[in-house]
């Protein structure tokens, strides 16, 4: 990747570096390989009570198992690849598609047929429209057998222009949703460029893609995830995914929402269950064959710690909760790697164990010899003493058999679906309106009426969705109405993606009964909902009605004055994300509005001020200021103007509220916040208030705490001269609280003028001054002064001051265009104690990058001074204590002693930083080999999503992070101090990628006893 | 993104290759070119290294090789060389390159790739993607096909160094095919902006002084009758890339004639091979462990893409070899 000049010049030591031939692994040291005998594999499991296991299908009938899908007549499609991880030059890709059945229902296949061969990585594979569609890496394929003889003859590319810059974030999870969308992800390092008759569609990172065979119709549904292998959907179709990379376990998906690593937003969702496993595959458990207490549970994979898990929801807010039940399989085994889950036939659990000791592809050489290439397995879970669930073939029932199967349980429902589908509307639409008119006219109060029947109406709607040919006959707005107010939230919910679907027609003449509504008048009374869960869907459907090609502004308009209601009531985060991403969606609608005084906010402006400060926009400030001035807003509702107008008026504007902020009787703690946001502005757009600030200086000793913090940190902001002497008062007062001093001299380096930089000079020389502030005031100098802040902090390091203080310093100069390079200079004169250069390294290494001149001048005094290293012996010697029982409790103390600092950067469970990876279940994934090799030299494994970015600004400022979220102007990185930092985009000169944030030599003063007792913790975490 | 390296023939063409350029500096100047309904076509010389540039219908021509099968058939003995460097999605802003970078930096790349080729002719298709944007964007479209121009022609530092100029040659997009349940109104809009876009393409090329193949005007005379166009609407069938084919060769000068497909099914295969290799060696899967930011985990593997090399040269010599037995 290219990069601009400095950065580039900066280069090539990183890469000496990242190129370092002996990459540690959690994997490397793996040589107990274990015989890959299905007998033994399934003698190891440790079963849940009450449940068995039996092997279904093995090699050689199928290897390496990708995906797995049943078809309606009930045979198990399975695609496998030998091909990965890479394709040898000269090898021509023959990966294959193989169908098995077990025609005798004894739970085992008796039948194989390969349907398909030279495939090329097929990630995934799902029967439909007459063969089946194959993932194959650039590719979507469709796959038919045109003469009967088993095997696929015909081959066509349905969608192509998918990334393949990570073999196993090719495009995979194919699964039919309920509304007969073919849906698959793409993970973290995808960039995809498809063409589609209506335009190309392109999602660059992770994603759940949907998609319409029969329109060609495809679009993102949602964003973001690392590794997303696993999507479920529940029975009123709630999307559920899990993330084979990412900690958060469940998350709950829906439309236009965007996840952890997704690219182009400020504001993401998070997973139900912070600090879980990484989880790979998901199925929700139904059917009579298993026990009452197994229904909806939750299946996924922890492959690397070759587990089954299960997790069981419940309803909650807008969402559910999610919590992890005992697992359902476990195995001591490397080689039992579940990957797939899915109900079959008889109602038995089938997993597909890919059956692989090396896992994943960057940390073992693609061509190691430990990867197993030929082996995999099908396993079939059953319940102890349970009837099996009769099976069918769907492809020979009726209509109406099939239509009744509609509300049946998992593979019955999905079958029962996708043969209907395929049928097609002139075949089913006779049988179809039939059924639908005798359910919709079953009202609660009709009798005979079951609660049963709000479900079956909803799949009804959803089978009209899967047939719909574009016509206006082709949908039921009578239908959709009666599901829309059904007694049952979850039908209402679901309802409101379908009027997405026929927005076009309904209300149109042939689409139902004369003088129907039309898509918004049918939203309108979602958004006022009882459940937050229809609200959310509500509010998300009027935004896409409101955006889509061809909606009238009025119509727009009203989506927009309908979806901002939901600010009336109280949200929890998916639902304030739902209604913050409609009002970013529809600003073209209601932004206008309210300029012209159209828009019908109900008398509430709370609504209005929620859409602005969503949309960030400046065009509606003016309005704002015109509305407090008429007098027209008061108390909580000013509160909240004033705090929009101070982030995003003009100078003039910014002057007004800059005035309330000053006056003496607006109470302190809301001048306090005024302030904030005014300095913000500054910050974030270059806006500060119009005219002179000298004003401010009275508020710098305001007996207010957070006041007087928040003036000092203004006027730093504003460099407002006039309050250079306060300042300097105040930096030199004894008697103040020592981090107002720090602040004042945090400001103090902001403000032009040699009598700010004396003050700092001095301060920093002074013998007497507290180590903080001698900090502070060097911080403070490297920006304005660097080779007089180098000279000084060269000679204050050599005195050895306390790791804090020198962490605040260095950093100072690490974020300073070259800071490092002046640093290195005096610093090559003189002698720094061990703890002290020790702290300097941990923040060089922290930076993220090469700092080549400051790097060598601590490579020489580190030969000099004698820092410890630590022998290929004496790591073998920790790694066999570790073996031989260390003891994890103490490691656990360790984890948590301040000095390591631990805790600051990493989260076990909900307690500790979000810098570096989540630790919950890190034993899990990790073995101790790789667990001592993080710990010494964190920069030769730096995880996937937690690879940093130095970026360097337009004002010299070298900031690096992880990355967060990127937005059109926006970039969030959170550096090693935990802290988000906002970089506008436009300030952006320069990016590129850095390597561990976490400091080398954090363990140095550690024995080998405390070495192998703290990776002997970290193992325990997850098992 | 991997740099093919040089071909080892350096550079030098055949000499009676820089006789005809001598004589044809420039496309529209030759002789031998008819002037097919299509447009003014373009020229191909002895030994001319053919770059295939544009979106998903160069892409996937790099699996139906019918376009580069009959180039090669209806000159042979020229030694015509291709290297196909078609990318679904893309447009004349490169957006489907810059893979973990701005677009802009896949257009750097794209123009290094490019010229690490030492191409002599540069066949350019655009414009269907960039079609969506209407009329509002086609003053854009406009000057960044001007821009592609110069910049495939001119490489840097390379000017006046006596290099043969570069040829460039602009493909305008096949028009759209109503395709239920695309309604026919979808059809009508798609070729209003489409007819807008070709006109644009063939306007470049004139103040380019590009050959051109004009598809969107040419490609449904070409196609037999009953057969569809394209499978979706947009992308061509195999009876569409044969109906291309056809228009691009009478382009040159050298109409394809009889059972042209039937007589090159061998040449064609040959042709497909030696593209699916350089799909590997130009796009390889795990670009990011291979040469990107991963590369500390897998970088020891890119040798292998390398290895890729003597086997596109291979399967180029069974090319040759077909061409010149072409009948």
């Amino acid at each position: 990747m290219p990069l601009a000049s400095p950065l580039r010049a900066l280069l090539p030591a990183f890469l000496v570096v990242a190129t370092f031939p002996s990459v540690a692994s959690a994997q490397r040291a793996l040589t107990d390989i274990p015989v890959p005998d299905p007998a033994a594999e399934l003698e190891a499991m440790e079963v849940a009570e009450g449940y068995e296991v039996n092997l279904f299908a093995a090699d050689p009938v199928i290897r390496k198992p990708l995906q797995i899908n049943f078809d309606p007549r009930g045979r198990l499609w399975v695609s496998s690849s030998s091909v990965y991880p890479q394709l040898r030059p000269g090898e021509i890709p023959d990966d294959t598609v193989t169908i098995l059945d077990d025609t005798d229902g004894d739970g085992v296949a008796d039948r194989s047929q390969v349907f398909a061969t030279g495939l090329h990585m097929p990630t995934a594979v799902v029967p439909g429209d007459g063969g089946c569609y194959v993932a194959n890496a650039t590719e979507m394929l469709h796959l038919t057998d045109t003469d009967g003889d088993g095997r696929a003859d015909l081959r066509r590319t349905v969608l192509s222009g998918f990334g393949t810059e990570d073999t196993h974030h090719l495009i995979h999870t194919f699964r039919w949703g309920v509304d007969s969308r073919l849906s698959f992800n793409q993970s973290i390092y995808i960039h995809s460029h498809v063409e589609t008759p209506s335009g190309v569609q392109r999602l660059n990172g992770g994603g759940m893609w949907r998609f319409r065979p029969s329109t060609l119709d495809l679009e993102v549904f949602a964003r973001g995830w690392v590794n997303p292998w696993g999507h479920a959907i529940d029975p009123w179709g709630r999307s559920l995914v899990t993330d084979g990379a990412g900690g958060e376990g469940i998350n709950l998906a829906f439309p236009g929402a965007a996840y952890v690593t997704a690219v182009g937003t400020p504001r993401i969702l998070h997973g139900m269950n912070p600090g879980s496993p990484k989880l790979c595959g998901l199925e929700i458990l139904s059917g009579a064959h298993l026990p009452a207490d197994a229904h909806g549970v939750l299946v996924t994979h922890d492959f690397r710690a070759n587990r089954v898990c299960r997790y069981r929801l419940t309803e909650s807010g807008s969402g559910f909760a999610s919590e992890k039940l005992p697992d359902l399989i476990r195995s001591p085994r490397v080689d039992f790697r579940p990957i797939d889950v899915k109900m079959g036939p008889d109602g038995a659990i089938y997993i597909a164990d890919w059956y692989n000791p090396i896992i994943q592809h960057g940390e073992v050489d693609f061509r190691d010899d430990r990867r197993d290439r030929t082996h995999g397995r099908i396993w079939r879970v059953t319940a102890k003493g349970r009837a099996l669930v009769p099976r069918f073939d769907g492809t020979t029932l009726s209509n109406g058999e099939l239509i009744d199967l509609l509300t049946a349980d998992g593979w019955a429902r999905d079958a029962a679906r996708r043969v209907l589908v395929e049928r097609g509307i002139d075949e089913v639409g006779p049988d179809l309106d039939a059924w639908a008119s005798a359910a919709r006219r079953a009202a609660p109060s009709s009798p005979g009426y079951h609660p049963g029947l709000e479900r079956r109406c909803l799949e009804l709607l959803w089978l009209r969705q899967g047939l719909d040919d574009g016509s206006n006959a082709a949908i039921d707005g009578a239908l959709l109405l009666r599901v829309l107010t059904s007694p049952d939230p979850r039908a209402r919910a679901a309802a409101c993606r379908v009027v997405v679907d026929w927005a076009d027609r309904l209300g149109k003449p042939g689409a139902g009964p004369a003088g129907s509504p039309g898509p918004i008048d049918i939203l309108a009374p979602t958004v006022d909902d009882d459940l937050a869960a229809v609200r959310l869907e509500g509010v998300r459907a009027l935004a896409a009605v409101g955006t889509r090609v061809g909606a009238s502004p009025a119509d727009s308009k009203r989506a927009a004055e309908l979806a901002l209601r939901v600010v009336d009531q109280p949200r929890d985060d998916a639902l304030d994300y739902a209604v913050w991403l409609a009002a970013r969606e529809l600003q073209g609608a209601w932004l206008p509005a309210v300029l012209a005084g159209s828009f019908a906010d109900g008398g509430k402006i709370a609504r209005v001020l929620f859409a602005i400060r969503a949309a960030e926009t400046t065009a509606a400030s003016g309005w704002m200021v015109e509305q407090w001035q008429q007098g027209a807003v008061t108390g909580a509702e000013l509160d909240a103007l004033l705090l929009a107008v101070a982030l995003l008026g003009t100078a003039e504007e910014l002057r007004l509220v800059y005035d309330v902020a000053l006056a003496a009787t607006t109470p302190a703690a809301r001048s306090a916040a005024l302030l904030d946001h005014l300095a913000d502005s500054q910050r974030k757009r270059k806006v500060a208030p119009a005219r002179d600030l000298a004003g401010l200086t009275r508020l710098l000793t305001s007996p207010d705490e957070a006041l007087e913090r928040a003036a000092i940190d203004a006027a730093g902001v504003w460099q407002v001269e006039a309050a250079a002497e306060t300042l300097e008062r105040i930096a030199a007062d004894a008697d103040r609280p020592l981090p107002r001093r720090e602040a004042a001299c945090r400001a103090l380096g902001n403000l032009p003028g040699k009598a700010a930089h004396d003050a700092l000079a001095t301060l920093a020389a002074g013998p007497t001054t507290p180590e903080p502030l001698v900090a502070a005031s060097l911080a403070a100098l490297v920006g304005r002064s660097v080779d007089e802040a180098a000279g000084l902090t060269a000679a204050w390091l050599a005195r050895g001051p306390g790791d804090t203080a020198v962490h605040e310093v260095l950093r100072a100069f690490l974020s300073a265009r070259g800071g490092a390079d002046r640093l290195a200079i005096p610093l090559a004169d003189v002698a720094l104690p061990a703890p002290t250069l020790r702290a300097v390294l941990q923040d060089v290494t922290a930076a993220g990058r090469p700092e080549p001149a400051l790097a060598a001048v601590l490579e020489r005094a580190s030969a000099t001074g004698g820092l410890p290293s630590i022998t290929p012996q004496q790591r073998a010697g920790i790694l066999a204590l570790v073996a031989a029982g260390a003891d994890a409790g103490r490691g656990r103390e360790l984890y948590r002693r301040e000095s390591l600092r631990c805790v600051a950067c990493h989260r076990i469970d909900r307690e500790g930083g979000r810098v570096g990876p989540n630790l919950t279940a890190i034993g899990s994934a990790a073995q101790p080999d790789y667990l001592l090799e993080a710990l010494l030299d964190p920069a030769k494994s730096v995880k996937e999503g937690y690879g940093s970015l130095v970026v360097i600004t337009a004002d010299g400022q070298v900031t690096s992070g992880i990355p967060v979220s990127r937005s059109d102007t926006e970039l969030v990185l959170r550096t090693a101090l935990d802290r988000e930092v906002r970089l506008q985009l436009a300030d952006i000169e320069e990016e590129a990628p850095g390597s561990s944030l976490m400091p080398a030599g954090l363990v140095d003063d550690l024995s080998a006893e405390d070495l192998a007792d703290l990776v002997r913790y970290l193992s325990s975490l997850g098992r | 993104m991997p740099s093919p390296a040089r071909p080892r023939s350096g550079g030098l063409l055949p000499l009676a290759a820089q006789l005809l350029l001598a004589v044809a500096l420039w496309p529209w100047s030759g002789t031998g070119a008819a002037e097919p309904a299509g447009g003014p076509g373009f020229e191909l010389h002895a030994g001319d290294r053919v770059v295939l540039l544009g979106d998903a219908i160069i892409e996937r021509e790099g699996e139906r090789g019918a376009i580069e099968t009959a180039l090669v058939a209806t000159h042979p003995g020229a030694h015509l060389t291709f290297r196909n460097l078609g990318w679904s999605g893309d447009t004349v802003w490169a957006e489907s390159r810059g893979v973990f970078d701005a677009p802009s930096a896949g257009y750097a790349r794209l123009l290094d790739l490019v010229r690490g080729l030492e191409f002599t002719v540069v066949i350019v298709a655009y414009g269907r993607n960039e079609s969506f944007a209407g009329v509002a964007g086609l003053g854009a479209f406009r000057a960044q096909l001007g821009r592609l121009c110069r910049d495939l022609r001119e490489p840097p530092g390379e000017a006046g160094d006596g290099a043969p100029p570069t040829r460039l040659v602009l493909v305008t997009p096949p028009p759209f095919e109503a395709t239920p349940p695309l309604s026919a109104v979808a059809a009508t809009a798609r070729n209003a902006a489409l007819s807008d876009y070709a006109a644009a393409i063939r306007a470049v090329a004139i103040d380019e002084g590009a050959g051109l193949v004009d598809l969107f005007g040419g490609v449904t005379n070409s196609l037999p009758a009953g057969e569809r166009l394209t499978e979706n609407g947009v992308h061509l069938s195999a009876a569409g890339y044969d109906a291309a084919a056809a228009v691009f060769a009478a382009a040159t000068g050298q109409p394809l004639s009889g059972d042209f497909a039937a007589r090159t099914a061998t040449l064609r295969a040959a042709v497909n091979t030696k593209n699916r290799l350089f799909f590997h060696r130009w796009r390889p899967a795990n670009e990011t462990y291979l040469f990107l930011f991963r590369r500390h985990e897998q970088g020891n593997n890119a040798v292998e893409i390398l290895q890729f090399d003597p086997l596109v040269e291979a399967a180029e010599a069974t090319v040759q070899k077909l061409a010149q037995e072409s009948p």
